[in-house]
């Protein structure tokens, strides 16, 4: 069954439903703004509300996570022996997931899950998680999401995508994980394959519409590291730039972390929290020394890596799947589709 | 204030042209509705890059430390009382800054106006006191005073104190009988339900450190936050380590603090961190009769012995 | 810092200061059992405590 009509009547029920085998995640409003959040009990996830001030990467990388634990008590044997916190390999679905928070978790993928390296707690999350999301029938002003590889109607990274048409979802169910949620919910009412696309298609389109704003970044693999890391308009960006770290903890593609240990009495446990490259300390090191010392060096960072960097390592676009988040957050308001446009069309004067 | 803005920029035309300073930090438009940037400029060109509205919220005095050659800074009466308390503390020097004063009526609260939406805001122009927001649902018309920010309506000190040019007549103060009415509701709560009012006040906070940056105060070369050796306070989402981290930074900013409203302006959260540094505030007001920022002969109290120092907290 | 903390919740008697020479042997005892006693008559303390699980 690939689409699937399901009356708002029944949402609630077939969500409730859904927690025999699921541990929910979606929006929920809060005092700014909505966030994705754990839905404990009988909570639903509140479908009608703008986009969340945070993005859905939290589901799978916390902002705080312990990772390990370990005991310092010398008469155990296994003293000082970190041993990994029990994984939660139980299933979790993240419902009302925005498309373009779900093409974020496909960047972040590359980090966690490397031919080399498979960073065990972001994958057993990812593994056990379906991503339900829903279109945006009416994208806002900062959404510049067409223009970095991905849209409001955008199916990459999704199990299930639904299409909200006011007295019922439409849902298109993209994988096995995303029908064995359906089948879980209880939602079967098997829409026309033929129509249905065709709706999801109009609505795509209206959707695309709507969005205003955008970035080029055509030009951005053709110049040369060296040429852009050398340009002088970074100062001129920075200056407004008071190195907090909110762009880098609203980026749903944002994945560095750091980690810290923590010991009460016998007990030490190992914790990974966010980290930001805002931040002086992300690159001190030991000696005192810090390479990326000042603002300026920072904030060329963040955007040499969304925009360059990332671009050249990968060949996947850029590090950036335009929901605007980090523009509308911002203190100082430093616009990431001005500094692309200035990168982009950056001319080095011989 | 509309006026001012061409006053503004022929001044700093005039200083640059006369190479009076070599630098000129203002506000710009920003990229968004509701929003401007801070912006330095070194051209007298660029002086109609210098915007001056209601939106400027955030505090210039942050960004005078360490700069090379004269400068020129636009403020506002509360960043010009940060000025003073650089001075003070040795962050600046009197002479190298040259100060186009700006009598304020207030800087509006944003997040409130956004509350007035579902949708996002798409335009929003002043003019004089009438606020006009659009978005794609609506237009509504405000009017500004009941919209000002909460330290803006209890400001007293709205003209800057300390200035080499005002770009305005001064404005009238006002003058308030009760300038603390927030501390003294939190005050009447009992001790649980004060300290449920703090735990759900920074409920929501993402430690992204906005409010101590944007604060000109919180210049420490390294934070105590940041500090790893020995390390003060956890790092992580821990609620008792977000909550150290605030009331300990609010207390660095005892009888320091202006109540300027930058790191409340600045959170992305929308945590209205003042809830800390206004008791301060009003405690050194009460047990010292002292406001920061506005002497630049006097030590702030807790930076000076005096005889008179109330000191019966101690046994 | 005693009334920041009051003011957010934490009980007055837990935040005490004093001033005592290491001449005044009989006034650290005095101070610390003032101390312990009201400390003990408002029972654990549950705010600003880490839970480290």
């Amino acid at each position: 069954m690939k689409f699937i009509t399901i009356d708002k009547k029944n949402w609630a029920k077939g969500i409730e439903k859904s927690r025999e085998t699921y541990r929910l995640f979606g929006p929920v409003k809060d005092k700014n703004g909505s966030f994705i959040r754990d839905l404990e009990n009988d909570m639903l996830p509140d479908m009608s509300c703008n986009d969340s001030v945070l993005s859905a990467k939290s589901v799978l990388f916390p902002q705080t996570e312990k990772i390990l634990f370990t005991t310092l008590d010398e008469s155990q044997k296994d003293h000082h022996i970190m041993k990994r916190v029990p994984g939660d390999s139980a299933k979790r679905a993240v419902l009302g997931i925005r498309p373009y928070d779900a093409k974020a978790i496909q960047l972040v993928k590359l980090n966690f899950d490397t031919d080399d390296y498979r960073d065990p707690y972001w994958c057993d999350a990812y593994e056990a998680t379906t991503f339900v999301g829903v279109g945006i029938n009416k994208p806002g002003p900062f959404d510049f999401s067409t223009a970095a590889g991905t849209g409001p109607f955008s199916e990459t990274g999704l199990d299930v995508l639904m299409a909200d048409l006011d007295n019922a979802y439409l849902a298109k169910v993209l994988t096995d994980k995303g029908g064995a949620f359906m089948t879980s919910c209880g939602f079967d009412t098997a829409a026309d394959e033929k129509e249905s696309q065709a709706l999801f298609d109009i609505l795509r389109k209206e959707a695309e519409k709507n969005i205003s704003s955008r970035i080029d970044t055509d030009k951005l693999k053709d110049k040369t590291v060296l040429e852009l890391h050398e340009a002088p308009f970074w100062d001129d960006i920075a200056f407004s730039c008071i190195n907090c770290g909110t762009c880098t903890f609203v980026c749903p593609t944002c994945w560095c972390f750091d980690i810290q240990d923590e010991a009460k009495q016998k007990s030490a446990s190992r914790f990974r929290n966010w980290d930001t490259c805002m931040s002086p300390l992300f690159t001190k090191h030991a000696t005192g020394h810090n390479p990326r010392d000042s603002k300026t060096q920072r904030v060329r960072q963040r955007f040499m890596h969304k925009l360059k960097y990332f671009l050249d390592k990968y060949d996947q676009g850029i590090m950036c799947v335009g929901c605007g988040r980090c523009v509308k957050s911002c203190p100082v308001n430093i616009d990431i589709r001005e500094v692309c446009k200035i990168m982009n069309s950056y001319e080095k004067k011989e | 204030m509309d006026t001012c803005i061409q006053k503004i920029r022929e001044i700093a035309f005039q200083l640059l042209d006369k190479k009076e300073v070599e630098r000129v930090i203002g506000f710009s438009n920003g990229t968004i509705p509701m929003a401007t940037s801070p912006i330095t400029i070194a051209s007298k060109q660029d002086t109609e890059k210098l915007v001056f509205n209601s939106t400027c919220g955030l505090n210039l005095a942050n960004y005078i430390r360490q700069q090379k050659g004269k400068i020129a800074v636009i403020a506002k009466g509360c960043d010009s009382r940060n000025i003073v308390t650089h001075i003070i503390e040795n962050q600046v020097k009197r002479d190298q800054i040259y100060i186009i004063g700006v009598p304020c009526k207030g800087m509006i609260n944003k997040s409130k106006i956004k509350a007035l939406f579902e949708d996002e805001i798409l335009k929003f122009t002043e003019d004089g006191e009438t606020l006009t927001v659009e978005s794609s649902l609506k237009k509504e018309k405000l009017n500004k005073k009941d919209y000002l920010r909460d330290n803006c309506r209890l400001c007293q000190h709205r003209n800057p104190v300390i200035y080499d040019v005002l770009a305005g007549e001064p404005v009238e103060e006002q003058v308030l009988d009760t300038p603390y009415p927030d501390v003294e509701k939190i005050a009447a709560l009992d001790a649980d339900a004060r300290w449920l009012h703090f735990q759900e006040l920074t409920k929501n906070c993402i430690r992204c450190y906005a409010c101590r940056n944007a604060c000109p105060l919180c210049y420490c070369p390294t934070c105590f936050v940041d500090e790893s050796g020995p390390q003060w306070v956890g790092k992580g989402q821990d609620k008792t380590d977000v909550n150290t981290f605030h009331f300990l930074r609010a207390f660095h900013c005892a009888g320091r603090c202006t109540d300027c409203g930058a790191c409340a302006e600045a959170c992305p959260m929308d945590i209205n961190v003042r809830d800390f540094t206004r008791k301060l505030n009003k405690d050194a007001f009460d047990m010292f009769g002292w406001e920061a920022g506005l002497d630049q002969t006097k030590r702030p109290p807790l930076d000076a012995y005096s005889p008179d120092d109330p000191n019966d907290f101690i046994k | 810092m005693g009334n920041l903390l009051e003011h957010m919740g934490i009980e007055r008697d837990r935040i005490h200061f004093s001033w005592i020479s290491s001449a005044e042997a009989t006034k650290f005892v005095d101070v610390v059992k003032e101390i312990s006693n009201k400390v003990r008559a408002l029972g654990p303390n549950t705010k600003l405590v880490k839970d480290y699980n």
